[in-house]
């Protein structure tokens, strides 16, 4: 039993973090709430006024430059096309680091390398990379595969791939990390009773491996969602702030700039409780559907 | 007891940490800025003087990029905070105005203090001066490297003709000229403006705030631009700045547009270079005009009256004759103080007399805040002109049609 003293003192312990929390993420949510019912834009940045659902009705129905129902497309694109690649090729190369291989130390510091680097040190080599005519990815296409050269940066759909493949390549040591870690704590037996029973490759890796690594892969893949959701740099650095034509655009590059390029800070509040929202239902469901806080055992 | 004290203490603590206001220190001056590293230098150098001749005073300049430093500027005042003051082009004076974050100059200065300030140099709007430049141009050129250009062409059709030449003079790899004839950043509507009133078009109609945007000579230099890629394969098949930049640097290119603020390190570079003003477009018998701004200092509004002298001064002393001559020395730049045209360095160096000559040939960039809305509606259409997925005819009719609902949008 506690005593009033303790329940004090545990109180005074914990205010500082309430108080933190507050600070940096309640307060700044509910002002972006209250930005997002409002018409802050350039020329009513100090006098705005709440307006009503007007910044939502109108991201949902005028047509804009992007317009939001594609940016919308081209962000499920990007967080689906980049989580699958980053959670097949993170499991998988776990799984060949996992055996007894030779010189598996320096494996594993050369696949954990895109992950050491600054973001936009990777993004903007990248890009440098991807140049039509002196870029590596097109002189390696041309020279040694016999391909034509591809215009990365100058149409979208390019650009845009252009961006998950840099993202890929950023993305998957967090995977493998995260499944190796859970891949060495599967106790050796498991796979030596399912030898005995005469189990296969595919067998032991369905009925062993897959739903032991699951509790651990699954706030992983959750994290890994959100991250890419709402990743910026990328976007924003490979194709230089949305190029071309403003097409290669996610929803966070693109409430970034409505904020801070545009000056429509009302409208990049709007679209952020939409993220917000999508965010949230898919944690929910992803978290509820596939029982990530059962036990394993 | 004590620990409940102390817990109490912590949480004040980061309470007063976590959301109180700045410190205000009277006798420290920050100045923000977009400034090149170069430029930089010699700057760092001036407020080193400026403190060692004024002990007990902090000068602090603090780079930002372009855009960061506006957003984080008007942010930052917004707030109450911020530097005490702004450096950077005469563009965003209109969104700093709008936003009510930086304050007028006039009554800070006398008459005969501004009388020696050349009137592009100082930023005036809506009646108040909101900005004192120690440089003027910021303006595009054409650079030449001498190795591949003895003489600099002054029409288009020379332009064209001088860089075949090159190229076949250099031969190909791989159906890529070995040297091209003429590179610049072409996915940016900046560099863009000069073909555009190179075909007798502008921004802005008579009010100088309506879009004209969609005209006849908007698709005429639509179409001029993307034909000196693909129809006279004179330019990279790709450029942004960086390319065109290190093409230049490299000796890939003979020719470059580019701004005043990159000249100094290409001759630091060691580049025997030359600067002349871009060609005219015999077509239409006009010369490619560039913007041009002045770059300068503006004051914030939330410097407070008492700290204002101490700003005024590193103000005064930054724009002062002899800072501008060693700054017009160091970097190239056109000087704001007419007695600094006086100095025998400044009036002997042929790239400065050619840059003054491109300057007066220039338009003034219009300082309004829908100029950004200008710059925001053309590139997504130019961009897609250059990446041949919309035709001239229809980009600039997107480009009208985007900055009408983008200045609509700003001002509802």
């Amino acid at each position: 039993m506690y005593t009033r003293r303790d329940r004090m003192f545990i109180a005074f312990l914990v205010v500082p973090s309430f108080i933190l929390l507050g600070a940096v993420v309640l307060y700044p949510f509910i002002y972006n709430l209250i930005l997002s019912f409002g018409n802050m834009n350039l020329t009513r940045i100090r006098d705005w006024q709440i307006i009503g659902i007007r910044q939502y009705v109108k991201i949902l129905t005028e047509p804009m430059q992007p317009g939001f129902y594609d940016i919308f497309f081209k962000t499920i694109i990007w967080t689906v096309v980049n989580v699958v690649f980053h959670v097949t090729l993170g499991v998988f190369l776990a799984l060949l680091l996992n055996q007894k291989v030779r010189g598996k130390s320096i494996y594993r510091t050369l696949l954990i390398i895109p992950w050491a680097i600054p973001q936009y040190i990777v993004a903007l080599t990248w890009r440098g990379m991807f140049n039509y005519e002196y870029g590596a990815i097109n002189l390696i296409l041309t020279k040694y595969l016999s391909l034509p050269a591809v215009e990365w940066l100058k149409s979208p759909t390019e650009a845009f791939i252009a961006c998950i493949l840099t993202n890929i390549w950023l993305g998957f040591p967090f995977m493998m990390v995260v499944a190796l870690g859970a891949l060495q704590s599967i106790p050796q037996e498991l796979y030596e009773a399912a030898d005995i029973d005469g189990a296969t490759w595919y067998h032991k890796l369905t009925k062993v491996t897959i739903p032991l690594i699951r509790p651990v892969m699954v706030p992983a893949i959750t994290l890994g969602m959100i991250w890419t959701f709402n990743s910026l740099n990328i976007i924003w650095l490979v194709t230089n702030t949305g190029e071309p034509s403003d097409k290669t655009h996610i929803l966070v590059s693109f409430v970034y700039k409505a904020a801070f390029n545009f000056y429509n800070f009302s409208q990049a509040a709007a679209l952020s409780i939409f993220i917000f929202l999508i965010l949230l239902t898919f944690s929910l469901i992803f978290m509820r559907r596939s029982k990530a806080t059962e036990a394993a055992y | 007891m004590r620990l409940v004290a102390f817990a109490a203490c912590v949480t004040v603590a980061l309470g007063i940490a976590g959301c109180g206001p700045g410190t205000d220190d009277a006798h420290r001056v920050v100045i923000w800025h977009q400034m090149r590293p170069d430029e930089r230098d010699v700057l760092q150098r001036q407020i080193d003087r400026y403190m060692s001749t004024h002990p007990g005073v902090t000068v602090v300049q603090v780079y930002k990029e372009t855009e960061t430093l506006r957003s984080g500027y008007i942010i930052g005042s917004i707030a109450g905070q911020g530097p005490d003051m702004v450096y950077g082009p005469s563009d965003p004076i209109g969104v700093y105005e709008a936003t009510k974050t930086i304050r007028p100059m006039e009554d800070l200065f006398t008459r005969d203090y501004l009388a020696d300030f050349d009137s592009s140099g100082q930023v005036w709007y809506k009646g108040h001066l909101y900005m004192l430049a120690d440089k003027i141009g910021n303006h595009l050129a054409l650079v030449y490297n001498k190795k591949y250009v003895a003489r600099p062409p002054t029409t288009d059709r020379e332009l064209i003709t001088l860089c075949q030449q090159i190229q076949n003079r250099y031969g190909y790899t791989a159906g890529r000229p070995n040297v091209y004839g003429l590179a610049w950043n072409y996915t940016e509507p900046f560099f863009f403006i000069p073909f555009f009133t190179g075909f007798g078009g502008w921004i802005f109609g008579p009010d100088g705030v309506t879009p004209t945007l969609d005209t006849p000579a908007m698709i005429q230099a639509l179409r001029y631009v993307r034909d000196l890629r693909d129809v006279y394969k004179i330019i990279p098949g790709e450029s942004d700045y960086e390319i065109a930049d290190a093409l230049f640097k490299d000796g890939k290119t003979a020719m470059l547009i580019n701004g005043d603020w990159s000249w100094a390190g290409y001759r630091e570079k060691g580049m025997d270079i030359g600067v002349a003003p871009l060609p005219l477009i015999v077509e239409t018998g006009r010369w490619c005009a560039p913007m041009t701004s002045p770059k300068g200092y503006s004051i914030n509004v939330n410097v407070p009256p008492a700290k204002m002298a101490l700003v005024l001064d590193v103000l005064k002393y930054l724009l002062s004759e002899q800072n501008q001559l060693e700054t017009t020395r160091a970097l190239n730049t056109a000087p704001t103080r007419r007695s600094v045209y006086q100095n025998p360095d400044v009036r002997n160096d042929e790239i400065l007399m050619n840059s003054l000559l491109q300057i007066q040939r220039g338009r003034p960039m219009p300082v309004v805040p829908e100029m950004r809305a200008i710059w925001d509606a053309m590139r997504p259409s130019y961009q897609a002109v250059m990446g041949g997925t919309e035709r001239p005819e229809q980009a600039a009719k997107d480009m009208q049609s985007l900055a009408e609902r983008k200045i609509r949008d700003m001002m509802e």
